[in-house]
């Protein structure tokens, strides 16, 4: 098997989870890695929209370093600003939210806003919801992002920034206000995540090759819904690497990215 | 208090006061009466950014900055906004990265000259090149109010200000913190019964955008992402336009339709080439990642040893030691570093005549 780092992991298994056909929001960094696998690979009809205005632009240039990136609106074949974006997600032709956060909660409720209890004063204040917020409350499905560690995997977030399943209830998104239905898969370089039906609880759904269900229980600051049939991760094959490494992001800006212990 | 769609106090630990709703700039009333008292002229609006910046900021004023992130900043107004001085800023946006930054820094040097008081935004930061330092410095000591919302909050914000209407339903911020601090409600919609989130209009004082091009009058295009740019030029009751190249009168007439941004809407146009740069304008330069780096590392290393040494040699150097961003575009970029830019972005076709 090929030897691949965590997030080369985290830009395939995130690949993996987009289907042909449909629309994906992309976030800044993995999230565009991950989409432009997927197109090169398995889903050559993946559309994307960058929240600065673009759908469907074709990346000539490489990979945009930033979603208001000029390169990420070359060729798009629909070019407005962020209203125009957002409110196609708002009427429904968005599927996919791709997003990162500082911490995530059992219900996928994401925190970028600060990290500390006192919003005038916080102890680190993070960039912001940006689109995360809104692309979390109504593209169809979202997406998660987050390195697997247990200051990440949260029993309470410091701030909701993206609405996930809020309180677990079953009305709690139709009484926000918001469209799509939630969270759909969280991914992490040793685990795949999604949400189980009845409880709106996080769920293990695939784990790293020789990493056991219990290992990612204890990375995680809540209890994990751990069915029986945990599957194993598909892990890159060297033509997946090739192109991660020499197509999509040669000048390794956010592949050669190391995790902070 | 604000009536809620549900139960987001218990599910985050962080802790607020709800404040009383208001404005922090004009009303959407005051704005309309500014808007009518002006005239409506297609008048010559060219000027200089000093004059400009002298005619419009003041002290106190809620000043909109255009662009997005790193892309069509209004950089050249921003450095003649910190010569010209201007405090007790509020600052509306959604998304942006180097402007807010040098307002920042501008602060942290000399509050006489320049003070942020609060910023209603989406997003401050600095994407790939990391965390945006001033900014976790300013909050980090409670020096500024902040007021949150998403991209789409800020950008239909501006939005209904450019409507003319008072407020906007959107189907975001419900069920976040946002939903509880900010200033946007939640309401039952009349129709559907359903909830929904209400968000005021935002009319800054002042916008500052930099456009692809525009006539002599203002009359403005905008190529490549147009960002919120439309929307706060005209939100604004008053509007700071810079503009890459000035375009003929009758390129514009001939194509009408690409018009983003009415005359009307245009108080003082400066024809600024490089107006965004460091950041990037489609179709003719990429942004310098290089040039970034240097003032976020002199304001890192602020934040981390509180040593201003280096945060005052840029200012000192690159914007008080500029007399106008034409010298400021000779001294940073050469020849070849601007051709590069130029060859970075892709150039893909804008429509200029």
């Amino acid at each position: 098997m090929a030897e691949y780092t965590p997030m080369e992991m985290i830009a395939y298994t995130g690949s993996r989870v987009l289907e042909d056909e449909s629309i994906v929001f992309v976030g800044t960094g993995l999230p565009i890695i991950a989409a432009m696998h997927a197109q090169h690979t398995h889903a050559p009809n993946l559309l994307m929209i960058y929240e600065a205005g673009s759908l469907a632009p074709l990346l000539e240039m490489g990979m945009p370093l930033s979603v208001g990136d000029t390169r990420a609106a070359r060729k798009a074949t629909y070019l407005k600003g962020l209203c125009g974006v957002f409110e196609l997600t708002q009427r429904g032709y968005s599927d996919y939210a791709f997003i990162g956060g500082a911490q995530i909660d059992m219900y996928g409720n994401i925190c970028s806003t600060i990290q500390g209890e006192d919003y005038r004063k916080p102890q680190v204040r993070f960039p912001g919801s940006g689109g995360a917020g809104a692309m979390a409350a109504n593209c169809e499905k979202t997406i998660a992002i987050m390195a697997l560690e247990k200051r990440r995997f949260v029993e309470k977030v410091d701030f909701v920034t993206s609405i996930g399943f809020g309180d677990g209830s079953p009305d709690y998104r139709d009484k926000a206000g918001v469209m799509g239905s939630g969270p759909y898969r969280v991914i992490t370089n040793q685990a795949l995540f999604g949400f189980d039906e009845e409880t709106r609880r996080m769920k293990l759904l695939e784990v790293k090759p020789g990493v056991t269900p219990q290992e990612v229980q204890d990375l995680v600051g809540f209890e994990l819904i751990i069915p029986s049939d945990v599957k194993e991760m598909k892990e890159p094959t060297e033509d997946d690497l090739k192109l991660l490494r020499e197509t999509i992001d040669a000048e390794g800006h956010f592949l050669k990215r190391q995790i902070k212990k | 208090m604000k009536k809620i769609g549900s139960s987001i106090e218990k599910i985050s630990r962080v802790k607020y006061d709800q404040k009383p709703l208001e404005y922090w700039g004009p009303t959407p009333d005051e704005a309309r009466k500014i808007m009518v008292s002006k005239s409506k002229a297609l008048k010559d609006k060219r000027t200089t950014l000093q004059e400009a910046v002298k005619t419009h900021i003041k002290d106190g004023i809620n000043l909109g900055l255009g662009g997005f992130v790193n892309t069509r900043v209004p950089v050249a107004a921003v450095h003649e906004v910190i010569r010209h001085g201007a405090r007790d800023l509020t600052l509306s946006m959604q998304s942006n990265s180097i402007c807010c930054e040098l307002l920042a820094g501008a602060m942290i040097l000399d509050p006489d000259r320049v003070s942020i008081k609060r910023a209603e935004l989406a997003w401050w930061g600095y994407e790939i090149i990391g965390i945006a330092p001033l900014l976790r410095y300013l909050t980090s000591n409670g020096m500024i109010e902040l007021d949150d919302y998403t991209n789409y909050g800020m950008s239909v914000r501006f939005k209904a200000a450019a409507m003319g209407i008072p407020f906007i339903p959107v189907r975001d911020h419900g069920g976040s913190d946002m939903e509880l601090l900010n200033k946007g409600t939640m309401m039952e919609c009349p129709y559907t019964g359903r909830n929904v989130y209400l968000v005021p209009a935002c009319h800054p004082d002042v916008s500052l955008i930099h456009v692809t091009a525009a006539d002599m009058y203002g009359n403005s295009r905008l190529f490549g992402a147009q960002c919120t740019c439309a929307e706060l030029a005209m939100a604004g009751t008053y509007s700071i336009v810079t503009a890459e190249t000035i375009i003929s009168d009758e390129s514009i007439r001939n194509y009408p339709n690409l018009t983003e941004i009415p005359h009307p809407a245009v108080d003082s146009l400066v024809e600024v080439p490089f107006g965004a740069y460091p950041g990037a304008c489609y179709g003719f330069y990429w942004f310098d990642m290089d040039h970034i780096k240097m003032f976020r590392a002199a304001s890192e290393e602020f934040r981390k040893t509180g040593d201003k040494t280096k945060l005052k040699q840029y200012y000192d150097e690159y914007i008080f030691g500029c007399a106008n961003h034409e010298e400021f575009i000779e001294k940073v970029t050469d020849e070849e570093t601007r051709k590069k830019l130029k060859e970075m972005d892709g150039g893909q076709p804008v429509i200029l005549t």
